[in-house]
């Protein structure tokens, strides 16, 4: 097999549960994990003669996707009716945007192994959400709570050509409805879905070949390896038989056996006998509504990362570490206001708590450890109050008592306070000079080791307490 | 019987009190509706409730509502929360409905009182009753003929005097057409003017519901009580509605009344003698007739049958056994579900709209069909709003024949040729109302279709009023119906 030859070309639809009170066509609460037909109307469940109502809310959110990827948000858009048998469908028929959808274009960028890469959007449009089937032994019930959630179908242009660009996008596009809190984005409780388009060609075709579809996988991973697994079985069958053609179908990922398993043939487009949905007119939105919602958008993933890195000079790694886990930036953003070294600021969260925490399964949020603290504790080394090997043992205690400021940590502990007194550190270095001549003797022969030999003895002695600038300034004077 | 305006009158002066009303309505029906088949269910325990409640409101002194102590009755696809709605389909036999239609709750915000669901052609689908799953309804007229339809159930209702006020839902021609065989008013309103939340849709684009009444002043009262936007339906017009009973109350100065005798070519015999007649009387109340161009609305009848029917089979989809309804007991898969319950739950017409809906929306036909009929909409809307630059309202006959004998016709596209002067209407969602204006020799009544461009529904209450006034047609009672 040879990969070089063989280009895949991916596109992603993926479905986006927005996050709003009441479901898209109906009062019914839009909430998740509660016992089954719980959250349910007349709507839901398509009782004659109810009628659907636009929800507001689920507009004003699509909107915004729509202007955070610089799309067209379309004046006028209207709602279709998509026909098609199943005991999930209330109506029998899904309320959808089939050929005027709210969003038309847009592109969202996203780094894929250091580089910044563009991906194209091809359109984005409501929907509502089907209800569930649940299987038991000797027959099956339909759960409706989530019949009416409203969607947002966001569909890409076939413009990635490696698992990786499907996952940097799909990772962009859930950062961006994280950050417009449009959505949980909660691959475990569905309201993040993808859908996977592929087909692969060789280098330099411009023709696609016949593409197949994979539904349902519910995480990046599974999705990374199953595009993984199609492609080269695809590329198999080129390669065992030019002429191959690939037969259209709709597969699923195989968790075990790590393959894409077909789930039925696409021999023809089904026909779901789209026309314009006659219980609801067509959505106009006024210049002024589109603007006010583009001019008064949060702050976007990419955005913040440029400022991460650009403004506060936080490594590429440590930028995106943050801004992929909105929960942990936002801890960030907190701790910020109270810190004047974001990098030590990173560094401290990311890896001193983070790490301290892990093996109890938890994040500094989840624990409980405030981000001022962790902010203060910067301070506290930024202003030499302590050094640094002392900050390490107070965060331990940190960890170990929940609620307590560093501040009040160092000053109840002695052996946490600084020793900054000229005679005490005076009489330790000293103590160190006469205990080690030869290091003296190389240190004047020009061999700078020994100069740091000599203040980590100086340190290992005080226990790390001693002030290191002074230290320093006297140990320079003795050896001189 | 009285008027629905006396009998308001009459509780509110204390003449009667509101479980009288109801006792002698209730019994009436009772006695009578055997010849005629009017209703399906009787909503007697909630009428006796209200009557009983509202006899206190009045005992205390309290504000009564416009339509006090008004008995009415409702075509039985339009919800009243807990009680059936069967659309009269066997697949909704048992269904009860989960809320109430906003017409109802504002009928009953006036103190209407409900007495019961009258019949109709299977999901609104026919235009003589005789497609209901559950009874033959006769016209009070003549009890060997059909009242029309769909709403024939809420026509004879009113004609036989059983109430002052029923309601219907016209989606070609549902209510006017049904009003004129059977000697009553019958008032399709502007699309949107009146809420459809609670209407069991055949086609929702068209769909309107719409009273029944012996006088155009019921039509009025209750357009007041009835008109107005409603939050739960997206396409109610926001439109503050007129005062329509105030309207009637000023003079009728005459005005231009357009005929679109192009399109009316094949217009003959007694209906066309019945309908110059109707001018004439016209011209005496002042209207000016001028022709108008519609020869368009000749394609109106394939236009209405492709969108009907699109817009059904999939407002129809819902009736599949799982959630409620009829669910075949013969069947064992999902598939049999679907196919027994919609076989054995659905009459002939209503399979034979939902196929030729499935049809003309299906891909390959879509564009030659559905989207070719919307098209040929447009056009008739434009039509209609050019015809309106030269008159006030337009006047057309409402049915091409009186009432016609059951069971006579058994060819559906001859059944359809019953909505070719009440589609258009529909189709461009206007307000149209059939006025009695006469009878022929054998006594059946005609009626005059006035209708005016889209939110005028106010004048064309106020040319049918003076036309009422001059000719008293709707003052006649059928004969067997008279005491």
């Amino acid at each position: 097999m040879n990969n070089s030859t063989w280009e895949p070309v991916i596109g992603l639809e993926i479905h986006v549960q927005l996050k709003t009170r009441s479901k898209l066509f109906s009062t019914a609460p839009n909430r998740f994990g509660d016992e089954p037909n719980i959250n349910i109307g007349v709507v839901c469940t398509g009782q004659p003669g109810s009628l659907p109502v636009l929800n507001k809310e689920a507009v004003k959110k699509a909107v915004q996707f729509g202007c955070a990827i610089g799309a067209k948000v379309e004046k006028f858009s209207k709602f279709d009716r998509k026909s098609y048998f199943y005991p999930d469908s209330p109506r029998n028929f899904q309320i959808t945007q089939y050929d005027q959808p709210i969003i038309i274009g847009g592109s969202v960028q996203a780094v894929v192994n250091g580089e910044i890469k563009n991906f194209s959007v091809h359109r984005a449009h409501i929907e509502d959400d089907s209800g569930m089937l649940k299987h038991f032994t000797g027959f099956a019930g339909v759960d409706y709570n989530r019949a009416g959630v409203p969607l947002i179908e966001v569909v890409s242009e076939p413009c990635m050509h490696s698992p990786k660009d499907a996952v940097a996008y799909a990772t962009a596009i859930k950062s961006i409805m994280e950050y417009l809190d449009a959505s949980d984005c909660n691959m475990d409780e569905g309201s993040l879905r993808f859908d996977c388009n592929i087909s692969v060609r060789k280098r330099g075709e411009t023709k696609l070949r016949n593409k197949i579809e994979i539904k349902n996988m519910n995480s990046f991973h599974n999705m990374e390896m199953a595009l993984e697994a199609e492609i080269a079985r695809q590329i198999a069958i080129y390669e065992k038989d030019p002429h191959a053609e690939i037969i259209k179908g709709t597969f699923r990922f195989d968790l075990e056996k790590k393959e894409t398993v077909m789930m039925r043939l696409k021999e023809e487009a089904d026909d779901y006998r789209y026309f314009p949905e006659p219980d609801l007119p067509p959505l106009v939105l006024s210049d002024e509504y589109i603007e006010a919602i583009r001019n008064s958008l949060p702050e976007l993933p990419l955005q913040r990362l440029h400022r991460y890195m650009e403004t506060l000079h936080l490594s590429d790694y440590a930028a995106n570490l943050l801004i992929l886990d909105k929960e942990l930036c936002h801890y960030f953003e907190e701790g910020l206001a109270h810190c004047s070294n974001a990098r030590n600021l990173c560094n401290w969260i990311t890896v001193e708590f983070v790490g301290r925490l892990k093996e109890q399964g938890k994040t500094p949020m989840s624990a409980g450890i405030a981000a001022r603290h962790i902010a203060e504790l910067v301070e506290l080394i930024e202003k030499g109050t302590i050094t640094g090997k002392i900050a390490k043992l107070v965060a331990d205690d940190m960890v170990a008592t929940i609620g307590t400021s560093p501040t009040e940590i160092v000053q109840k502990n002695p052996d946490y306070q600084p020793v900054s007194d000229q005679g005490t550190i005076e009489a330790l270095v000293d103590a160190v000079l006469e205990s080690n001549p030869q290091s003296i003797a190389d240190f004047k022969s020009g061999k700078t080791k020994a100069y740091a030999f000599l203040i980590g003895q100086i340190m290992k002695l005080c226990k790390g307490k001693a002030d290191p600038a002074v230290v320093n300034k006297i140990l320079t004077q003795k050896l001189q | 019987m009285h008027t629905a305006k006396e009998t308001q009158r009459r509780f509110q002066d204390g003449e009667i009190s509101a479980q009288d009303i109801i006792k002698v309505c209730l019994e009436r029906i009772e006695q009578q509706d055997g010849k005629v088949g009017a209703f399906l269910s009787l909503a007697k325990e909630r009428a006796y409730k209200r009557a009983v409640e509202l006899d206190k409101k009045r005992k205390e002194g309290k504000p009564l509502g416009k339509l006090a102590g008004v008995p009415i009755a409702i075509k039985d696809n339009i919800h009243i929360e807990g009680e059936l709605t069967t659309c009269a389909s066997k697949f909704l036999t048992n269904y009860r409905a989960p809320f109430s239609a906003t017409v109802v709750e504002s009928l009953e915000k006036e103190d209407a009182l409900i007495v019961g669901k009258t019949n109709l052609d299977e999901f609104a689908m026919g235009s003589s009753t005789e497609t209901s799953a559950f009874k033959l309804t006769k016209n009070p007229w003549d009890l060997a003929c059909t009242p029309g339809g769909s709403s024939g159930g809420s026509a004879a209702a009113v004609a036989a005097r059983f109430v002052p006020i029923a309601f219907g839902s016209d989606t070609g021609g549902s209510i006017r057409q049904p009003a004129s065989l059977t000697g009553v008013v019958g008032f399709k309103p502007s699309y949107g003017r009146v809420s459809r939340y609670g209407l069991v849709a055949f086609g929702s684009s068209l769909d309107q519901i719409g009273p029944f009444a012996t006088r155009v002043e019921d039509v009025a009262l209750t357009m007041n009580v009835v008109a107005h936007h409603c939050h739960k339906d997206s396409t109610s017009v926001t439109k503050a509605p007129e005062d329509y009973a105030a309207l009637l109350g000023s003079p009728f100065r005459g005005c231009k009344i357009g005929v679109p005798w192009n399109f009316m070519a094949d217009l003959a015999g007694d209906a066309k003698d019945n309908f110059l007649a109707s001018l004439e009387i016209l011209k005496k109340l002042h209207c000016e007739i001028v022709d108008v161009d519609l020869e368009i609305l000749k394609t109106s009848i394939a236009v209405y049958y492709i969108l009907a029917t699109a817009e059904a089979s999939t407002n129809l989809a819902r009736f599949d056994g799982i959630r409620y309804g009829a669910r075949s007991l013969k069947a064992k898969t999902l598939d049999e579900v679907y196919d027994l319950s919609k076989q054995e739950g659905f009459g002939p017409e209503v399979k034979n709209r939902i196929l030729l809906g499935t049809y003309v929306l299906s891909s390959g036909y879509q564009d030659a069909y559905y989207r070719h009929a919307q098209k040929v909409r447009t056009l008739i809307i434009r039509q209609f709003a050019e015809a309106f630059k030269q008159c006030t309202a337009i006047a057309m006959p409402v049915s091409p024949f009186p009432a016609f004998p059951l069971g006579s016709i058994q060819d559906p596209l001859q059944m359809y040729l019953q909505d070719i002067y009440t589609i258009a209407a529909n189709l461009a969602g206007l307000p149209a109302i059939s006025v009695p204006s006469g009878f022929n020799q054998e006594g059946k009544p005609w009626g005059l279709q006035l209708l005016g461009p889209q939110l005028q529904d106010g004048n064309v209450l106020h040319i049918a009023h003076a036309f009422e006034q001059v000719t008293q047609y709707s003052h006649q009672l059928p004969p067997l119906f008279a005491s």
